[in-house]
């Protein structure tokens, strides 16, 4: 069995269930956990959800590529587009005591890629922006 | 490793400017990326050596071309290169009857302004095939292969003998070859990825097929797809009002292809218009758009 996966889909909200149930189906085939398999979903969709909404804001959507890797001691996801590279900032971590109508918009996807994921690499590349994920097992 | 994001303004810039990278790096770091027009800067005959990689010998040798010395047996020269000293452009052409510029091949790649490489323009025919003249008004100004003015009775004889629009002849069947030649000569370049702009909906299946992703269109291809379904608006725009717009062409890539070629795409008001593809080297990215649908 092999232990790489690839998916390529549009960057559209349409693509999300596509990619969770294509995770889902190789964290199955890895005999990956159920825990795991959450935390990886969480996080494709939420960095999936960025991108989609900021890194191809005001483009024709071009693609996602979804890459997972299957170790003997971790994950490791890569997420590449092609279109508006990101850059690190200064973290803001969203209140979560702050009732919901204070809150400030966005922010709570990193927050919940940070809680759940072990590592988290980003590179803009000539062959695309790359956002890497590990998750140790 | 960061805890935040946040979307740059600016494309990012890959290394130095193609033209600010000097002929001495081809002796340098071998994991840098060497541009086209450090290469042109190249002696004509050192040229010569290194671009002949990319057409493929059986191509040539089937026209009774040397792919050696691109000569047929005549002694009469049959391949071009264009790559001169300060440009960030290589064109290549081949061709079999008296007019060089009715090419069997021709390849164009260039430097892009991100330090990466575009191919431009690929034509693989079969020499010996007929000749349509969609590439040609009827007066004889050139129609860019239909993309700027139309021969509409050539494009529907062409379209009825099975071509693609932008094709003045049957293809050559070559395509996969080219790219994996390509693929070699890039990395020998110490680049990563390439990119183009496929000049129809043919075009832009079969790169599928070759490997290459979106950087812009993907969500265009998936809507074309899904608007050709019976009932679908492009399904619906199929009304027999011009020879590329016939009901039975729904279901095939090419029939597709000739019709968005006529337009159709504005009854979902979407052009065929600013895709771009991209291929990383040596990943195929596995796209395929039009699943269920033949060529």
């Amino acid at each position: 069995m092999s232990n790489r996966y690839r998916l390529t889909r549009a960057a559209e909200l349409e693509s999300l269930t596509i990619f969770r149930e294509f995770i889902a189906n190789a964290c199955r085939e890895q005999g990956v956990d159920d825990d795991t398999t959450f935390g990886l979903r969480l996080a494709v969709d939420e960095a999936c959800t960025n991108i989609i909404q900021h890194g191809y804001a005001g483009m024709d959507p071009g693609s996602i590529i979804l890459d997972l890797r299957f170790e003997v001691d971790k994950v490791v996801v890569d997420l590449t587009d092609f279109g508006r590279a990101f850059e690190p900032a200064e973290p803001e971590r969203p209140d979560l005591t702050a009732p919901a109508e204070e809150r400030k918009e966005g922010g709570l996807g990193l927050f919940l890629i940070y809680e759940t994921m072990d590592r988290i690499d980003y590179r803009v590349a000539p062959e695309g922006n790359i956002l890497t994920f590990t998750k140790m097992l | 490793m960061f805890r935040n994001l946040k979307v740059k303004t600016e494309p990012p810039q890959h290394g130095p400017l193609p033209g600010s990278i000097p002929v001495q790096q081809l002796v340098g770091d071998a994991s840098l990326p060497v541009s086209v027009q450090t290469v042109n800067s190249l002696p004509e005959n050192s040229k010569l050596r290194l671009y002949r990689t990319l057409i493929p010998v059986d191509l040539l040798a089937g026209a009774g071309i040397n792919p050696r010395t691109w000569k047929d047996g005549e002694g009469v020269t049959r391949v071009a290169m264009d790559a001169a000293e300060g440009s960030g452009k290589l064109r290549l052409y081949a061709w079999a009857g008296e007019d060089p510029n009715d090419p069997f091949f021709e390849l164009e790649l260039s430097d892009n302004r991100f330090n990466g490489i575009d191919l431009n323009f690929l034509v693989l025919n079969d020499p010996a095939a007929e000749k349509f003249g969609i590439d040609k008004d009827e007066n004889g100004a050139l129609t860019h292969f239909g993309t700027v003015y139309r021969n509409l009775g050539e494009e529907e004889r062409a379209m009825k003998a099975g071509l693609a629009p932008g094709q003045t002849r049957r293809g050559a069947g070559s395509s996969s070859e080219v790219f994996a030649r390509l693929e070699a000569f890039l990395t020998t370049m110490a680049h990563q990825a390439y990119y183009l702009e496929p000049v129809s909906y043919v075009s832009a299946w079969v790169f599928e097929r070759r490997g290459f992703a979106y950087v812009t269109g993907h969500k265009l291809m998936d809507t074309i797809h899904a608007e050709f379904k019976p009932g679908g608006t492009l399904y619906t725009a199929l009304d027999g009002s011009t020879p590329f717009r016939q009901e039975q062409q729904a279901g095939t890539v090419r029939g597709r292809a000739w019709a968005i070629h006529d337009g159709i795409l504005a009854a979902i008001d979407q052009r065929w218009d600013g895709l771009r593809m991209v291929k990383q080297i040596g990943r195929p990215a596995g796209v395929n758009t039009a699943l269920d649908a033949p060529y």
